[in-house]
């Protein structure tokens, strides 16, 4: 059925990188968001995500990226999201995220 | 518009897991109408929105919920219908503004408060055809 989701976290220099492979939709956001807010508050770093292998993402997983971000900035740091396909970036645009996000 | 409507039902349970599937059956038949890609990935977002907010509210006297895809010969029509007269007017225009922006700029047509026995109804014309 789903192709599910699966990351990979690496450090990259001063920053944290997580590429995301696969979807984010309501069934896989709350892995998603354990991720992403555990990642933030451990690290307390600038915050790579790399979207190169994401398929699929609807209004669930951009709302826990919303949230993430809130989490950064209380940080003093950013979420920069790179390799955004298409499909994905147009969502962005949609909902006006690509002026909230850095996206590379 | 052609008269004729296919109607190809999906009934799914209130489980998030299952979402997917509505997007499966999106694919197929938006293909069979001749939507491109890019079409066909938007037409599963717009799907998908709506199913996770179904699945979200849940229902305590029914366990399942069903989409209709309507085909035409160049357009789609998608309803959503269930039997608990309390999934109606399920997006709020505060709390769910993505999904609504998502849903609304991706079809053609959306009824997100159906007057009728639907909860919501949405339509999308084949490009060169509206």
């Amino acid at each position: 059925m789903s192709e599910g989701l699966r990351f990979v976290e690496e450090k990259v220099d001063d920053s944290v990188k997580l590429s995301l492979f696969g979807e984010v939709d309501i069934y896989t956001s709350q892995e998603l968001k354990e991720k992403l807010y555990s990642i933030v508050d451990n690290n307390q770093t600038d915050l790579i995500i790399d979207c190169k292998e994401l398929n699929y993402i609807d209004s669930t997983g951009l709302g826990i990226f919303v949230g993430a971000l809130k989490k950064t900035k209380q940080y003093g740091k950013k979420i920069i999201i790179t390799s955004l396909k298409d499909n994905i970036k147009k969502l962005f645009i949609i909902t006006g995220l690509d002026k909230v996000f850095v996206i590379e | 518009m052609n008269s004729v409507c296919d109607k190809i039902e999906l009934t799914l349970p209130f489980k998030a897991e299952y979402v997917s599937v509505a997007r499966l059956v999106a694919s197929g038949v938006c293909n069979r109408i001749g939507f491109d890609i890019e079409t066909i990935e938007d037409i599963k977002v717009a799907i998908s929105e709506v199913c996770s907010k179904i699945v979200s509210m849940g229902s305590k006297i029914t366990d399942n919920y069903t989409i209709i895809y309507g085909v035409s010969e160049n357009t789609l029509n998608v309803e959503f219908v269930c039997d608990d007269p309390s999934i109606k007017c399920i997006f709020d225009e505060e709390k769910d503004g993505l999904a609504i922006s998502i849903i609304t700029a991706l079809m053609d047509n959306v009824v997100l408060c159906d007057k009728s026995n639907r909860i919501i109804s949405m339509s999308k014309v084949l490009e060169g055809n509206r």
